[in-house]
């Protein structure tokens, strides 16, 4: 049976653990209400997007034939992009991603395609060319705060692969965001953008201003189909930031999750091993109660 | 510049409202050219190329951002501009942008000819340009 002075040591190197992973569970809570306030500031400048293409598609009739949204005649190529995190400790956060990705890549080849991998986060970098699976390109170091600039790397870089045709099919995997203590995984067709993306209804009734800009008539600097042609291509970039955002927040929630387990099983092994330093103690009391009595006895 | 009818404009970038207040004078760049941009104005929808955004609340107090591509929406005499980004010149690092804008120099040059990798890295070199002579201004 290990010594009291064993036991001593074992609960203050528990102790300590735990106070880190309190730490960490603060920071991930800090975090992830940063993250969720991020996720709502993109909705105004998403939906004013949304207006303004609207508005430029009714003047122009139509959307232009853009690359990024004609099929490519047959899938040969199929570009997977797995976003998750640079770092772990987050439970499950980054492994469900890459299982998610390496799955459908599967699927894929099993149709007879080419699968070729892109990694969003040092994590899925690493455990994809763990697994010996081809990562075209890893982006990485912004994980705990992606900017849109970030965002607009990643899109640039798979619209490029799509249009020059080095990929025919580009989706993503990532972990998407509904509360502190529930994420799912979400997979998205990227490319080629759907057109039912672009012209969705589903954004409110138009604005007074939009109104107004409806009445009269509109000067468009330069004409309505070339600004389309900048329009279409950033639904690309922001739901690539809107998963960047949703995988941050996710992985800030999954963090916080698996720090306060930690820091409760850390608790209850606190309490197991006092029990445990108790009884050690108890019984060299009761050892040395014994030795006196038989020398007592001894004597008399 | 004297004085002018003062009108409201917000400034909104995919990590939020950056800017929302009334001003006097926008300036700033469509693709078309140079604008300066009064209260009154008729219906515009442009798209916005890299430059430095003034807005002019008074004549006396201007804000300015380095401004990335984005687009200028003026209806019922309000304008909305989106930036995919805007940094407060005194914000943007300039040893940070020399590196990138080599970067996207050596893109542009291994890019072969009409594709889109070319296209990209022309973009990319041309907005580090401004943000990096708007830096290196925002030092002096």
């Amino acid at each position: 049976m290990a010594s009291q002075r064993d036991v001593r040591t074992r609960i203050s190197a528990v102790k300590n653990i735990q106070k880190i992973t309190r730490a960490m569970e603060m920071v991930a809570a800090a975090r992830l209400r940063r993250a969720e306030q991020r996720i709502e500031a993109l909705r105004p400048y998403a939906d004013a997007i949304r207006r303004m293409t609207r508005q430029a598609s009714e003047a122009a009739g139509d959307l232009p034939t853009l690359p990024i949204l004609s099929e490519h005649p047959s899938i040969q190529r199929v570009g997977l992009l797995v976003v998750a995190g640079d770092r772990g400790l987050a439970g499950a956060f980054n492994s469900n991603a890459v299982r998610a990705g390496v799955g459908a890549g599967r699927e894929h080849l099993g149709q007879g395609r080419e699968v070729v991998y892109f990694a969003s986060g040092r994590r899925p970098a690493s455990s994809l060319s763990f697994r010996g699976l081809p990562v075209s390109q890893s982006f990485i170091g912004f994980s705990d705060r992606p900017a849109y600039a970030d965002a607009r790397a990643i899109a640039e870089r798979l619209m490029t692969a799509y249009v020059d045709g080095e990929v025919d099919q580009v989706e993503v995997f990532y972990n998407g965001y509904i509360s502190p203590l529930s994420q799912v995984i979400r997979r998205e067709t990227l490319l080629p953008l759907q057109r039912a993306t672009v012209l969705d209804e589903s954004v409110g009734a138009a604005s007074e201003q939009e109104s107004a800009a409806r009445r009269g008539a509109v000067e468009y600097e330069p004409a309505p189909e070339e600004i389309l042609k900048r329009l279409v291509p950033d639904y690309v970039e922001i739901s690539i930031f809107r998963a960047l955002l949703e995988s941050t927040a996710s992985e800030h929630g999954a963090r916080m999750t698996a720090m306060r387990n930690a820091s409760e099983n850390a608790s209850s092994l606190i309490e197991d091993l006092t029990l445990q330093m108790n009884r050690a103690r108890q019984a060299e009391i009761t050892q040395e109660i014994m030795e006196v009595v038989a020398g007592a006895e001894g004597l008399g | 510049m004297a004085e002018h009818t003062p009108f409201p404009v917000q400034v909104l970038t995919p990590e939020g409202e950056l800017f929302s207040r009334e001003v006097q004078m926008i300036s700033t760049r469509t693709t078309v050219g140079s604008i300066g941009l009064l209260a009154n104005h008729e219906p515009l929808l442009a798209t916005l190329e890299p430059t430095e955004l003034r807005l002019y609340v008074t004549e006396s107090e201007v804000v300015r951002f380095a401004q990335s591509e984005g687009y200028m929406q003026v209806a019922a005499n309000r304008a909305l501009l989106l930036l995919q980004e805007a940094h407060e010149p005194g914000a943007l690092d300039v040893a940070q942008l020399r590196d990138r804008l080599a970067e996207a120099e050596r893109e542009l040059e291994h890019a072969a000819e009409d594709s889109e990798r070319r296209r990209t890295a022309a973009r990319e070199q041309r907005r580090l340009t401004v943000f990096l002579r708007i830096a290196e201004a925002a030092q002096h």
